[in-house]
């Protein structure tokens, strides 16, 4: 049974839709990067698994399990349960999420309890000098803070841990640091990672699996190698191959034109249609259900008849 | 743009009231201020809808009269204290220096100073009267609104739009203008409204004891400590201007918070 | 060469007076940009490459150490460049005024040589793929590529011959960063303007830059033609910086 299971979930904010129908599955102990670009949907995912949306927020439908429970149906004390028992949050900003007027020990000990070893949970994540624990948030550095917050996330010892862009505000070296810090703690302990990240690459290199967002959808989902290295659904080709970095010598990429969309309502087809090269004239009207293609699932309608044209395009860019 | 929530509408009906109230008085509404309408300490009744004072006048006229007299007093010093914090805060935060640190420790001195204390000072040195009671209220609100704009100015000049000015070869002037003073307006209008009430507060504190506006002019404050002598007696004397007061400091705090929602988006919100 | 920075060293005195501590935020860089070429400068934050920018930029006066402006020491007076010089930079949510609209943001170098703008904010919101209708809009209507291009063409506006680019698709999303990345390709194509592209992403500087400049702890440790940094850059960091992509 899944960990965690999102099925069909729509959340609408006052005048815009976050999430138009998405799923999600992640096993026990299984690392999954959720990647989307801004807008896409994914911290708004991220957030529902633990019922942890703001309140302008409400959802049109769908559920989220975790552990077979469903997380908006429980009572607010059963949802407290939950939370301690099996999620852990990390989120961008570290120092931000830490109470600025408390020091570091105190935090940590409040959420420890009577007879947590401090110490060695600052231990675990590589903060060994001791006046971390005499520090405000703000004398931290922001690899220090992450790691605080690291800390106490795991320090519950959660069977699945939503990290929420947490690099994004580090620097390179201290990012690598910092996701080494989160992915050992989480394999030693046999926890989950949902790990939301704009950066397909990145996320690819660490996680098992990956599942791409766009319009509030999960369009693909499936092996991290496969979906970054052979992927199915035409915007995950886009995104793969949009990278400066993926760019050999001399080559000019040529990005998807357009912008995300912003729904305001249920998406009537598929939600790329307007900025995909392949679309047909179902695309616009006809919402894509699943289909699995080799390892990954893909909503997409042509997702079958693309196949051998995006792993030729793949080998050309390569 | 987003509309103000519903209590600082409230607030802000409550303070119409309260200026067309005022603007009733000059109109010569409820009677003349100064006259004699009936027997001393009598309780509110027909011809003396709040009841006539020690002396015989009636209370609602007089109320009219305070309010305005009070508003106008804190609303004129309060524009004054406007333009100086914007003028000094301004400098300070963008040009750094030595002038910050001119500018800080003044300020400093004046905030170490509480309220009413320093109002008595400026009386003692200026003579009690409107002019001490105006040069109060500057005094007292200027260190917090300052203290504010400079820290407001002194974000915005880092922002990459005033970089980009500068690199383009933009002027002293044409800076400040342009790009620092729209964007730390929010912040003067806001804190505008807080020493409003602070203005309201000090005046009414100050002439209450006497060295602020003098007697036959009523203001809130002057009718306050009239009333106070006669609070058994005549309750009525000290209830109207006592529950104006309340009022219009509520309603202006309100408005105040309504405007900060709405003017200064929380990451750029000032800490108060 | 249109600047040039010769052995130029920058000191911050930090901490109070008497235990100040001294760091050095560039040490002994030197660093020149040739007439229509694309500099790129790569480091960690702390690198000292936004001190390098503010110097190229005439914001920070060198401790020791000489920069050139087109052949000339910096002017005393930065009057005397404006209009020759512009910078796009980082933060595409504040680099915009809130208070003003696109179009006077855009124009506002122009009104600060004292010449009028006409047509030119229309025409140059077109060249950066805008609609002309962008210049009534205010900052927070745009999305953060929409503002970025909008800088670029406030940038443009005055024909400068020289541009600083700091960490300008640092903030946004990948796939705009792309369109971004071909927008100042195309425009330094058309207009010839010699570029200083400053990031900490190797991969956004390589695919921009003529050549590569690799800061790390105020110090250039490599500089080489772009072509060296796709297959065999000399220095360790540089080889850890190409792998991490």
């Amino acid at each position: 049974m899944s960990l965690l299971s999102v099925r069909n979930l729509v959340i609408d904010y006052a005048r815009t839709r976050a999430l138009d129908g998405a799923d999600l599955e992640v096993a026990q102990g299984e690392t999954v990067g959720l990647v989307g670009e801004s807008g896409s949907g994914k911290s708004t995912l991220g957030s529902a698994v633990g019922r942890l949306l703001p309140r302008a927020a409400r959802r049109a439908g769908g559920e989220v399990l975790v552990a077979g429970e469903p997380v908006f149906d429980l009572p607010d004390a059963k949802l407290r349960h939950l939370r301690r028992r099996h999620l852990g949050f990390v989120f961008q900003d570290p120092i931000g999420s830490l109470d600025p007027t408390m020091r570091v020990g105190n935090q940590l000990r409040l959420v420890l309890g009577r007879g947590g070893d401090v110490r060695f949970h600052l231990g675990r994540v590589k903060l060994d000098d001791p006046r971390v624990l005499r520090s405000y948030p703000h004398q931290l550095s922001g690899g220090m803070a992450q790691r605080v917050a690291i800390a106490m996330a795991m320090a519950t010892s959660p069977e699945l841990l939503v990290a929420d862009e947490p690099t994004a505000a580090l620097d390179s070296q201290v990012r690598e640091e910092v996701s080494n810090v989160i992915f050992s703690l989480a394999a030693d302990a046999g926890a989950s990672i949902l790990w939301l990240s704009h950066d397909l690459p990145a996320v690819a290199r660490r996680c098992d699996r990956v599942a791409v967002m766009y319009g509030g959808r999960v369009v693909e989902s499936g092996p991290a190698r496969e979906v970054l290295g052979n992927p199915a659904h035409p915007y995950t080709a886009a995104l793969a191959g949009a990278a400066p970095a993926a760019a050999a010598h001399g080559v000019r990429l040529e990005p998807v034109p357009g912008r995300p969309p912003v729904l305001t309502g249920p998406s009537p087809g598929c939600a790329f249609a307007p900025r995909c090269a392949f679309a047909e004239e179902r695309c616009g009207h006809e919402r894509p259900a699943p289909v699995r293609i080799r390892e990954q699932d893909v909503l997409c309608h042509r997702a079958a008849d693309l196949e051998p044209e995006l792993s030729r395009r793949r080998e050309v860019t390569a | 743009m987003r509309k103000l929530d519903r209590l600082s509408i409230g607030g802000l009906a409550c303070l119409l009231v309260l200026v067309l109230f005022a603007l009733g008085s000059p109109a010569g509404a409820g009677g003349d201020p100064d006259a004699i309408v009936g027997p001393r300490l009598q309780p509110p009744g027909p011809g003396w809808w709040l009841g006539t004072d020690n002396l015989g006048r009636s209370v609602l006229p007089r109320v009219m009269e305070g309010v305005g007299t009070t508003l106008l007093l804190s609303s004129v010093a309060v524009l004054v204290t406007a333009v100086l914090s914007a003028a000094f805060g301004i400098l300070a935060g963008y040009r750094g220096g030595y002038l910050n640190e001119l500018v800080m420790r003044l300020v400093e001195v004046l905030y170490s100073f509480p309220a009413i204390v320093l109002a008595i000072l400026v009386a003692a040195v200026l003579g009690p009267g409107q002019t001490a009671a105006l040069a109060s209220i500057v005094l007292v609100t200027i260190p917090l609104m300052t203290r504010l704009v400079r820290a407001a100015a002194v974000a915005v000049a880092q922002r990459d739009y005033v970089t980009s000015a500068v690199i383009s070869g933009a002027g002293l002037p044409r800076v400040l203008v342009r790009h620092v003073l729209p964007n730390v307006a929010g912040t003067i209008a806001v804190q505008g409204t807080y020493a409003l009430s602070v203005g309201i507060a000090v005046e009414g504190g100050l002439s209450f004891l006497g060295f602020g506006v003098q007697p036959p002019q009523a203001s809130l404050g002057v009718l306050i400590q009239q009333g106070g002598t006669y609070m058994i007696a005549a309750p009525w004397l000290i209830l109207g201007p006592g529950v104006v007061l309340v009022a219009a400091i509520l309603a202006i705090n309100v408005v105040g918070d309504g405007l900060r929602d709405r003017l200064e988006p929380r990451e750029t919100r000032s800490l108060t | 060469m249109i600047l040039e920075l010769d052995d130029v060293t920058v000191t911050f005195a930090a901490g109070p007076p008497l235990r100040r501590i001294h760091l050095d935020a560039m040490r002994h860089v030197s660093l020149s940009v040739a007439e229509g070429e694309t500099l790129g400068l790569v480091g960690e934050s702390g690198s000292g490459k936004t001190t390098t920018s503010r110097v190229a930029l005439g914001l920070q006066r060198p401790t020791a150490g000489t920069v050139r402006f087109d052949g000339r020491p910096f002017p005393r007076r930065r009057r005397a460049l404006a209009g020759r010089m512009q910078a796009v930079l980082q933060h595409p949510h504040w680099s915009l005024n809130p208070r003003m609209r696109v179009g006077q943001s855009v124009a506002e170098p122009l009104d600060v040589l004292g010449r009028p703008a006409g047509d030119a904010v229309a025409e140059m919101l077109e060249h950066v793929g805008l609609d002309a209708g962008f210049a009534g809009r205010y900052p927070h209507e745009l999305s953060g590529g929409q503002r970025q291009r909008v800088s670029i063409a406030r940038a443009l506006i005055t024909r400068p011959g020289f541009i600083v680019f700091d960490e300008a698709v640092s903030a946004l999303d990948v796939s705009v960063q792309v369109q971004i990345l071909n927008l100042i390709k195309d425009l330094q194509a058309e207009y010839g303007f010699s570029a200083l592209f400053i990031s900490h992403d190797l991969g956004a500087v390589r695919y921009v830059a003529d050549r590569i400049a690799v800061m790390r702890a105020g110090e250039i440790v490599e500089t080489a033609d772009t072509p060296t940094f796709y297959t065999a850059p000399a220095h360790e960091y540089s080889k850890q910086l190409l792998e991490a992509l």
